[in-house]
């Protein structure tokens, strides 16, 4: 007995209609000039400081220039270098924070995935008790970030932390193991945001499990699969839009988590942890080197933009405005 | 009618996005024009609600006396801070008074976005001669160039165990770093958690005003004299870091553990009976320390000023036992109601609510005569502002701030070193080496 896969559906091309010069009106007939009150307020919140920051990250902008810092002296890409060689006096250079930003995003992805995942199959079909499970699983996901942090910091600190106790009571390590400090910072960051981000990809993979038809199962049960066969043919190839999405935008938001690190760290944090936002942060406003930080930031936004570009692409949202 | 609606198109939208826009100012504006005073001040954890009592009735005294009315603005920490004030100096809006911290009134000062007071100004506040001169020697650039007017003064000192020392038969503070290591490998005793020092490296602010205390005693300074020159990779430098960090890998009178510490893991190992002295607190600390372990078991002493292994200070030394400490007011360059302001803190600054401050929060007077009143009643208080009096100004340089952080880097990453058992103190030098080659790129 064999389950064949349910192929995958392609969308059916669609002509790119063009619109038409003059009149903003779509082929529809939506009045489209409705919109110009959200694009001027895009330019003006978005748009503006976006200009901005690239044009701060081209000046020697500090505490001495703040406050007439249109008239900051320019020095051309200096802070472009500074940013991938030296970074701050306290921290990485952007290219290492680039690399424990990367690392920490991509890793706390990879591990959520499949918890997430597991959760959402828990929680897929009725049973005594599965709504209490269900708002079980949001908990950690609605706890504020820093709270969540403040737990975690506890948690680790050497000597008298939960974990350390935990770990030196089953004799896996010494009671006075670092793990706010040194290489074991990374772990711990990577360790406290798989506890509080995993309900997201169970958030989106329940949502994408509800969506495939109960008469799809009735049919793989009428040819006799069993679960790992239904997991598999049926489950998993239907999740695979929704999970895709699911990676790139948790990807994007680990690697722009601030709040984690900055409470559970402090400032100046171990050279481990030091994530690309938060370098900026300690660059801009705490040394008061607003070029350097304005640089790193147009870095990120760089680099943002290649699974930003990807993100657009799986939701296809050009073609579906357009048909 | 065809004109008429392409018009509505075109403006409608502006005219949304410009009522958001108006709707978006208007709180800012209309305060100013409303006779209300804006004051950003510390949020006080510990005091809360004797804080908010105490804005209450300044506000309403304030009131009685002017018109006017406050609006408080309070920040919980010195990022807050920062990001409010640099916000402010940007936007040309926001509070008008601002109180901040002694060491951070050079880059507030650096940043232009501060009132200069005028003669007539420091008439408005009670005059210079109403607060301590060691205070003013941090109000501004130069004695004609003051930004800031004195609110409250916190000398350091250090705090140790009582009990402790008697057990371990030392009979008076020590007065020298070497008495002071000594002292406390007499009392250390790592089976009972016990040690007579303690550090906390991972803190933000503590680890630059002991290396500065250190290498001023030695006759080093972070800064040259003209204030054009970063010195912080100096030997002294060198040797009062490395004289730190002694305490925890040579001598080992600090706890091995306390690497990821901050000052309020250092004071609650205090307030525990786990630690015999305890240096760099202020006298803010008793509350804490009266409702702890223990309460009526500790004495505050001057902080030693002979640097260890000598018998005096070497040529250059400076007996630095304090920063010139404290909290100051300054006025908002934009502000329109600095008439306001000046009232403002000429009552706060008067004698009987500088009394009534100390009594509720501990911070010591800046009033002359308020200080000069607490201290005939009580020796305690009487120590501290003799300590104040001979405190030592840091320099008075818009890059101090970004100089504490620096050295607040270099503090976390010798931390990592010794909890990763990899600390070299030839590693101390190359750090500085770096920090000070960046401080000195913002030198102006």
């Amino acid at each position: 007995m064999s389950i064949q896969p349910i192929p995958e559906t392609v969308p059916a091309p669609t002509a790119v209609l063009r619109p038409k010069r003059g009149r903003s009106r779509a082929p529809s007939g939506r009045p489209m000039w409705l919109m110009w009150p959200s694009i001027l307020l895009l330019v003006v919140i978005i748009g503006i400081p976006l200009l901005i920051a690239v044009y701060i990250s081209f000046l020697h902008l500090d505490q001495y220039t703040l406050r007439s810092w249109l008239q900051a002296p320019w020095v051309g890409l200096s802070n472009y270098v500074t940013a991938l060689t030296a970074g701050n006096v306290i921290g990485a250079s952007a290219l290492v924070s680039l690399g424990v930003s990367l690392g920490f995003s991509l890793l706390t992805t990879l591990l959520i995935t499949p918890i997430g995942t597991l959760a959402a199959l828990t929680v897929n079909t009725p049973y005594r008790g599965r709504t209490f499970v269900r708002v079980l699983y949001l908990v950690p996901y609605v706890i504020p970030t820093f709270v969540t942090a403040l737990i975690w910091r506890m948690m680790f600190l050497n000597g008298t932390g939960l974990v350390d106790r935990s770990l030196a009571a089953i004799h896996v390590a010494n009671i006075n193991t670092y793990w706010l400090l040194g290489p074991n910072s990374f772990w711990a960051m990577v360790i406290a945001d798989t506890w509080a981000s995993w309900a997201f990809i169970y958030i989106m993979v329940l949502a994408g499990l509800q969506s495939i038809s109960s008469d799809q199962y009735e049919a793989a049960n009428m040819d006799g699969a069993n679960s790992w066969q239904k997991l598999t043919r049926i489950v998993l190839p239907q999740l695979r839009h929704v999970l895709g999405l699911a990676l790139l935008l948790s990807t994007l938001y680990h690697f722009n988590n601030f709040t984690l690190p900055f409470v559970m760290f402090g400032t100046p944090p171990p050279l481990q942890a030091d994530v690309l936002p938060l370098n900026i942060y300690v660059s801009s406003f705490q040394l008061f080197n607003f070029g350097l930080g304005g640089a790193m930031s147009v870095i990120t936004l760089i680099l943002m933009l290649v699974p930003g570009f990807l993100y657009i692409r799986t939701l296809r949202l050009g073609e579906v405005t357009a048909s | 009618m065809k004109v008429n609606s392409r018009c509505a198109r075109l403006w409608l939208p502006l005219l949304m996005l410009l009522s958001l826009v108006l709707a978006a100012c208007g709180g800012g504006s209309s305060s100013s024009q409303g006779q209300t005073l804006h004051v950003l001040v510390g949020y006080n954890s510990t005091y809360s609600a004797q804080q908010k009592q105490w804005m209450q009735q300044i506000t309403s005294e304030f009131q009685k006396a002017t018109g006017a009315t406050i609006a408080w603005d309070t920040f919980s920490s010195s990022s807050e801070e920062q990001t409010k004030l640099q916000t402010s100096v940007v936007s040309g809006s926001g509070p008008d008074v601002f109180s901040f911290g002694t060491t951070f009134v050079p880059t507030a000062q650096s940043t232009k976005g501060f009132t200069t007071l005028t003669d007539q100004d420091w008439k408005l506040v009670g005059g210079k001669d109403r607060f301590f001169k060691q205070q003013l020697t941090m109000a501004g650039s130069s004695p004609n160039q003051l930004i800031a007017v004195p609110f409250v003064m916190r000398p350091f000192a250090m705090v140790y165990n009582k009990e402790l020392f008697q057990k371990a038969g030392i009979t008076t503070p020590p007065t020298t770093w070497t008495q002071f290591v000594q002292d406390a490998q007499k009392m250390t005793d790592p089976s009972a958690g016990v040690h007579g020092a303690e550090i906390d490296p991972s803190d933000s602010f503590d680890p630059w005003k002991i290396w500065w205390m250190f290498a001023e005693q030695l006759g080093g300074s972070f800064i040259s004299q003209d204030l054009k020159t970063a010195q912080m990779n100096s030997p002294e430098a060198v040797q009062a870091i490395k004289f730190w960090f002694d305490w925890a890998t040579t001598y080992k009178i600090v706890d091995p553990n306390s690497m990821a510490w901050k000052a309020g893991d250092a004071t609650q190992a205090f307030a525990n009976s786990k630690v015999g002295m305890l240096i760099m607190v202020t006298p803010t600390l008793t509350p804490t320390l009266q409702k702890s372990a223990v309460a009526g078991k500790y004495a505050f002493a001057p902080m030693p000023t002979i640097p260890y292994g000598m018998q005096q200070r070497p040529a250059g030394g400076v007996p630095a036992a304090t920063i010139v400490s404290g909290d100051m007011l300054a006025v908002a360059d934009y502000s329109n109601v600095k008439d306001l302001a000046f009232k403002f803190i000429n009552l706060v600054t008067d004698e009987q609510h500088q009394i009534q401050w100390t009594k509720t929060f501990g911070d010591l007077p800046v009033n002359v005569q308020a200080a000069n009143s607490l201290a005939s009643k009580d020796p305690q208080t009487a120590a501290f502002i003799q300590a104040e009096q001979g405190a030592t100004p840091t320099p008075f340089t818009g890059v101090w701030g970004p100089l504490e952080v620096a050295l607040a880097g270099v503090s976390s990453k010798l931390a990592n070193e010794v909890a990763t058992n990899r600390y070299d103190p030839s590693h101390i030098k190359p750090l500085l080496d770096q920090a000070n080659q960046q401080i000195q790129g913002q030198l102006h």
